[in-house]
């Protein structure tokens, strides 16, 4: 898999995380952030890295 | 754009394998931490100890009658099968209950977009594009059926036409007044759909669906071809199950269907043991491990579905396995009169050679000591009185040949059987706790 794409899902992933920990407060964006999440993990899925323990 | 996902869908096969046996490990491990089922099964065993997919036949096989033990405790109401938190399950489905009670599955937000992420390689391979309006001819309810179709035909881009709530009639006039291109539907359904249109006057080629997915029952050549000249469309098959998830599909070349990999491990292991993998051209029964989902993790789950082993390759260009044909289900599979019989069979002989015939229902039952088994064949308006005898004893004829057994033929008038919008029951095995014997 080109690394690139898998550099972009590491940095949603990373954004994804950050948006949940800068609005602990407010459900909408916990919500909304957490289901970019749940698209990492199949964006990842659908990513593999052949020979890692990785998904 | 052939491929939903063209590097997925051309891998060589090593990679296939080594990323499927990584991604089994982390199932494991996962099942393992999360799962009471899979606690107490797997317990004594670490997924490190998995070197290899020769490794797998060392994991015992899921069965579906452990699983109905474990959902008996908490969290209600799925019990030990719980492969997350309880408060992130957002959807309920369950099994059809047919041969036991329920299974309840549950599924998390992430399972759910996983199984449509899968689900999408399907409708793509059948030629599914945001170009077709989409109309899905049920109610759907706490069953799993149709609501993959409706999540992933959305996630495609296709226009879904939700078409519940509407006698078969009416979903013929809504087909028609909204011009829809593609439809879905159990194989026994689109030929009720196409017999209600003609009744209606309306050649069922001019409703203009293109493409049709059909889901739910085994669906013989025949009964895809019949299909496919009722409604002058491409017809697609695929398998699947609510405990599973649906893990093969039909590509345009329609030979075979591509086992949906590396999302699936998929095993087909021969009917006697369960312990080896069957070579091409045989029939082996189809053992699941979903690689991704773990709402309801399930490692190598018997799924009970007999199908015959394909090749790996084909002239679309995926690489996946390949399964030739679904040959249907090991709790069909019956002895009568000491011969193995699958009612699969029928099908094909009646769709294939009985054009009169509409539709039938097969009766086993005994009588003395003796096992009778009865076609009930319903044929159409049009076929004259004069000719019935005549299809008769056609029937008999070809079904001695295709089953090795002796028919007792049966002429029901037009309309006269039952019709189903889901999965169709037209096989009664009335003996009592002796259907293998």
């Amino acid at each position: 898999m080109n690394k690139q794409i898998r550099n972009e899902i590491e940095r949603i992933e990373e954004s994804a995380k950050r948006l949940q920990m800068l609005a602990q407060d407010n459900p909408a964006i916990l919500k909304n952030a957490d289901i970019l999440l749940t698209f990492v993990y199949i964006l990842k899925f659908i990513t593999p890295i052949r020979g890692k323990e990785e998904n | 754009m052939n491929y939903w996902n063209p590097y997925l869908e051309t891998l060589p096969r090593e990679a296939y394998d080594q990323i499927e046996l990584s991604y089994f490990r982390k199932m494991f491990s996962f099942a393992k931490e999360h799962s009471a089922l899979y606690r107490d099964k797997l317990k004594g065993m670490e997924g490190k100890e998995i070197r290899s997919l020769d490794d797998l036949k060392k994991i015992p096989l899921t069965e579906k009658e452990e699983m109905r033990k474990y959902q008996e405790v908490e969290p209600f109401p799925y019990g030990g099968l719980l492969g997350s938190d309880i408060e992130k399950v957002t959807t309920f489905r369950q099994t059809s209950g047919t041969t036991g009670k329920p299974i309840y599955v549950p599924e998390t937000y992430e399972s759910w977009q996983w199984r449509i992420e899968a689900w999408c390689h399907i409708l793509y391979m059948a030629g599914f594009r945001p170009r077709h309006r989409v109309f899905l001819p049920f109610g759907y309810n706490v069953y799993v059926a149709f609501w993959e179709a409706h999540f992933a035909s959305e996630k495609l881009g296709c226009e879904l036409v939700p078409g519940g709530a509407l006698d078969t009639k009416g979903r013929i006039h809504k087909i028609l007044e909204i011009r829809a291109n593609g439809m879905m539907n159990t194989p026994t359904y689109g030929l009720h759909i196409a017999e209600e249109a003609k009744s209606m006057g309306i050649d069922p080629a001019s409703l203009g669906i293109e493409r049709m997915l059909c889901a739910g029952e085994p669906m013989p050549p025949a009964t895809r071809k019949r299909l496919e000249e009722l409604y002058q469309c491409h017809v697609f098959d695929h398998i699947g199950g609510t405990e599973p998830c649906a893990w093969a599909g039909m590509c345009e070349a329609k030979d075979g269907m591509h086992i949906i990999e590396p999302f699936f491990l998929v095993e087909i292991l021969d009917r006697e043991t369960l312990q080896k993998e069957v070579d091409e051209g045989e029939i082996g029964v189809a053992v699941v491990t979903p690689l991704g989902r773990r709402s309801f993790p399930l490692i190598r789950f018997n799924t009970k579905d007999l199908v015959i082993k394909g090749t790996n390759s084909c002239s679309c260009g995926r690489t996946s396995k390949k399964i030739k044909e679904v040959v249907g289900r090991t709790d069909d599979l019956r002895k009568v009169r000491g011969v193995l019989f699958s009612p699969k069979t029928v099908e094909e002989v009646v769709r294939k050679e009985f054009q009169e015939v509409e539709e039938f229902e097969i009766i086993v039952e005994r009588r003395g000591l003796m096992d009778v088994i009865t076609l009930r064949a319903e044929v159409n308006a049009q076929l004259p009185i004069s000719s019935i005898e005549q299809t008769k004893a056609r029937l008999k004829e070809s079904l001695k040949i295709a089953t090795n057994l002796s028919f007792n033929v049966i002429m029901e008038p037009p309309g006269s059987l039952p019709r189903y919008t889901l999965k169709a029951k037209r096989f009664k095995d009335l003996r009592e706790g002796d259907k293998n014997e």
